[in-house]
């Protein structure tokens, strides 16, 4: 109960740093009159009402969706380093979206972005049918390699397409590494839906996608199907790995380093893991956009530069604790 | 906007590429190491006698060590992003161009195609291919802001005399009238140069005349792209161009870009953008995210109609800044800047109508 009552503290504290600190000269004094009569010749009024609260929201729904699609990564392949791009879903997003860029030549608008979702989508599918999927037969190591090939693939498919093509270029750099920056161009309110849909799905399947990170034998003894079982995990993991980078782009490390803090948090059980992934998630992505404006002000860090920096530490220091255990 | 060519050279390094290469040239022209025995063959095969023979050889001093040319240079292979523009501008139709963007025949944008007529030069896209660069059988490499290194260099000039940028100078910063002189030089035509670029000079010069008004105001050329906005410093081409016009640069924009060709700004504050006439830079036509960049409704710049939108071709030849495109951007965004600056907001600009970011 304390570390839920924390942990909620943790992640009121980052939205509060995401709409009060900035450049631009607005803060907590500013938000009340937001609320109260909003004007929008008012700098600080724009300032928190088009950008910050976008972001917030964005970072909400980008955050809370990658936590909880690691963890739910996390346990359909047993593996505690495995993150949602393991399984070629950030690359098939990408790669929808260079795609995209260079057959509609468009500017990345919500067209473009709204790309990365089938992208993503049908990537996980492919990952799925040849990691064995098809014939009931879908074990963790077949899955990660499959989805490590499929990955390879895509990213070197977007590397074809990108180097010939240096338009398509323009659209892809802002999509290597996510940002929340554009946060108020994007269909927000869309894929704070299928985040929550996805997340409330994910809470339910928990208890059978968890009996997947006994290994399939003692699955199958305790009655999980393991198919159904893996093909929900993953169409969560889609859907919320899709939603986040619709809204923020491709993020690195987040659904990698918050699943082993939350399973500190909430122990072995996934349901509480994954909402502690959720709001750690979100709470982790906010404060790094926040410093992310602030460090080279008032030039921006994008945040998916800001998790990748905080992102590869815990990384090294997982796979340390992972040794440790194996040699104890 | 374009911000590409970074980081390859440390790759072509640690990749060996370089020798490689240097083995391939051996290959494609046995018996061939050094460049006087290079320039000794391709003189042996070359298709027709030269009708002037020079009695000094061309010497072009620069950073990476000298071009020396026996005479006046033929068949010219264009390394350079923007160089077949000024090839072309000397009467010169170079072999092969260097693709940089864009979905134009062989490379060369509109302001050029007429000098390019019915020519045919081959297109290089991606890193530069020794080995296509040596079947060519080039008498002369222009590689100025081609982006290749010391090691490639050694590779290039091995097949043909090659420029590279004047000693001193950033890869990209060899500017309009110096390239001229460069390559006029190298292909024996500095006169034809030299006219050349007081011609160009008499555009701006001119333009300068026809609107007196616009001396020492302050002009910002700007981009938006995908979430990330800023203006371009006085040292980039297309802040520059601004300059040569006649306007005052913004001292924000160059202090906080000083070690860059252009500043980043916070979307939660664009007032360094907010001068007299603001251009904005886009590699599109259509630009929602533009439109709804909410703190750019709050500039003066904006709510006094002062803004010109420079789509597409527009911006390639901003972002071209040679001897042929420059003219080109003046003639295509003048009647824009006197709409924006005639003191009053009510007046259409057209290029930010269309593009709908007019207020």
């Amino acid at each position: 109960m304390r570390k839920a009552a924390a942990l909620m503290a943790l992640l009121l504290i980052a939205c509060f740093f995401t709409l009060c600190l900035g450049v631009g000269n607005a803060g907590p004094a500013d938000l009340w009159s937001v609320l109260l009569d909003y004007d929008a010749a008012n700098p600080a009024h724009l300032t928190i009402g088009a950008i910050r609260f976008p972001r917030l929201m964005a970072g909400l729904i980008a955050g809370a969706s990658l936590g909880m699609a690691g963890s739910g990564m996390q346990a359909l392949t047993r593996n505690p380093l495995a993150d949602p791009g393991i399984l070629g879903v950030g690359s098939g997003a990408a790669f929808s979206i260079v795609l995209g860029a260079l057959l509609l030549g468009q500017a990345d608008t919500g067209v473009v972005s709204a790309l990365a979702f089938p992208g993503a989508a049908i990537a996980a599918g492919l990952v799925f049918a040849l990691g064995g999927g098809l014939r009931g037969d879908v074990g963790p190591v077949r899955l990660t390699l499959a989805g490590a090939a499929m990955h390879a693939l895509l990213l070197s498919l977007v590397s074809a397409i990108v180097l010939t093509r240096s338009d398509s270029l323009d659209v892809y750099r802002f999509w290597v590494t996510g940002s929340l920056a554009q946060a108020g161009e994007r269909p927000l309110l869309a894929m704070g839906l299928v985040a929550v849909f996805a997340g409330v799905l994910a809470l339910v399947l928990a208890p059978i996608i968890e009996t997947l990170s006994l290994g399939t034998t003692l699955a199958r003894g305790l009655g999980t199907r393991l198919v159904q079982a893996q093909a929900g995990a993953l169409t969560v993991v889609t859907l919320l790995t899709g939603a986040a980078v619709a809204v923020a782009g491709p993020i690195a490390f987040l659904g990698l380093m918050v699943p082993p803090l939350a399973r500190r948090l909430a122990g072995h059980n996934l349901r509480m893991e994954m909402l502690a992934s959720g709001v750690l998630g979100a709470s982790i992505l906010l404060f790094a956009d926040t410093f992310g404006r602030l460090l080279i002000a008032p030039a921006e860090i994008r945040v998916g530069i800001m998790t990748a920096m905080i992102g590869g530490p815990v990384f090294v220091w997982i796979a340390r604790g992972l040794q440790r255990e194996h040699h104890a | 906007m374009k911000f590409e060519h970074f980081g390859r050279t440390e790759l072509l390094e640690r990749s060996g590429w370089p020798i490689m290469a240097r083995e391939l040239t051996k290959t494609l022209l046995p018996g061939v190491a050094t460049r006087r025995a290079v320039l000794g063959g391709l003189a042996a095969c070359a298709v027709a006698p030269r009708a002037f023979a020079q009695d000094a050889p061309i010497r072009i001093k620069h950073a990476f060590g000298e071009a020396v040319l026996k005479e006046p240079a033929e068949r010219v292979v264009s390394l350079g992003f923007t160089t077949h523009d000024t090839l072309l501008a000397l009467g010169v139709v170079p072999i092969a161009t260097r693709y940089w963007f864009g979905d134009m025949p062989y490379g060369v944008w509109p302001w050029a195609q007429d000098k390019l007529a019915d020519a045919k030069p081959t297109m290089l896209s991606g890193e530069v291919s020794m080995e296509k660069v040596a079947a060519l059988q080039p008498d002369l490499i222009v590689s100025i802001g081609s982006g290749i290194s010391q090691a490639e260099y050694g590779v290039l000039s091995q097949i043909a005399p090659t420029l590279m940028q004047p000693e001193g100078m950033g890869t990209y910063e060899t500017r309009w009238a110096a390239l001229a002189r460069i390559i006029g030089q190298a292909v024996g035509k500095s006169d034809l140069a030299e006219t050349l670029i007081e011609q160009t000079q008499a555009k701006f010069r001119e333009a300068q005349d026809r609107h007196p008004d616009w001396k020492g105001r302050k002009a910002v050329a700007a981009y938006h792209n995908a979430g990330e906005t800023g203006g371009f410093t006085s040292t980039d081409t297309r802040g520059n161009f601004l300059v040569e016009l006649g306007f005052a640069p913004s001292d924000t924009i160059n202090q906080l870009g000083k070690n860059s060709f252009y500043a980043g700004l916070s979307p939660e504050d664009l007032s360094a953008l907010d001068a007299d006439l603001l251009v904005w830079v886009s590699s599109f036509d259509s630009v929602p995210d533009l439109v709804a960049l909410p703190m750019r409704k709050l500039l003066k710049a904006h709510k006094e109609g002062r803004e010109v939108f420079a789509s597409t071709t527009t911006a390639a030849a901003l972002s071209f800044g040679s001897i042929l495109s420059l003219p080109y951007a003046l003639s295509q965004l003048e009647a824009d800047f006197v709409a924006a600056l005639d003191g009053d907001p009510a007046t259409p600009v057209a290029s930010s109508v269309a593009a709908g970011i007019a207020p």
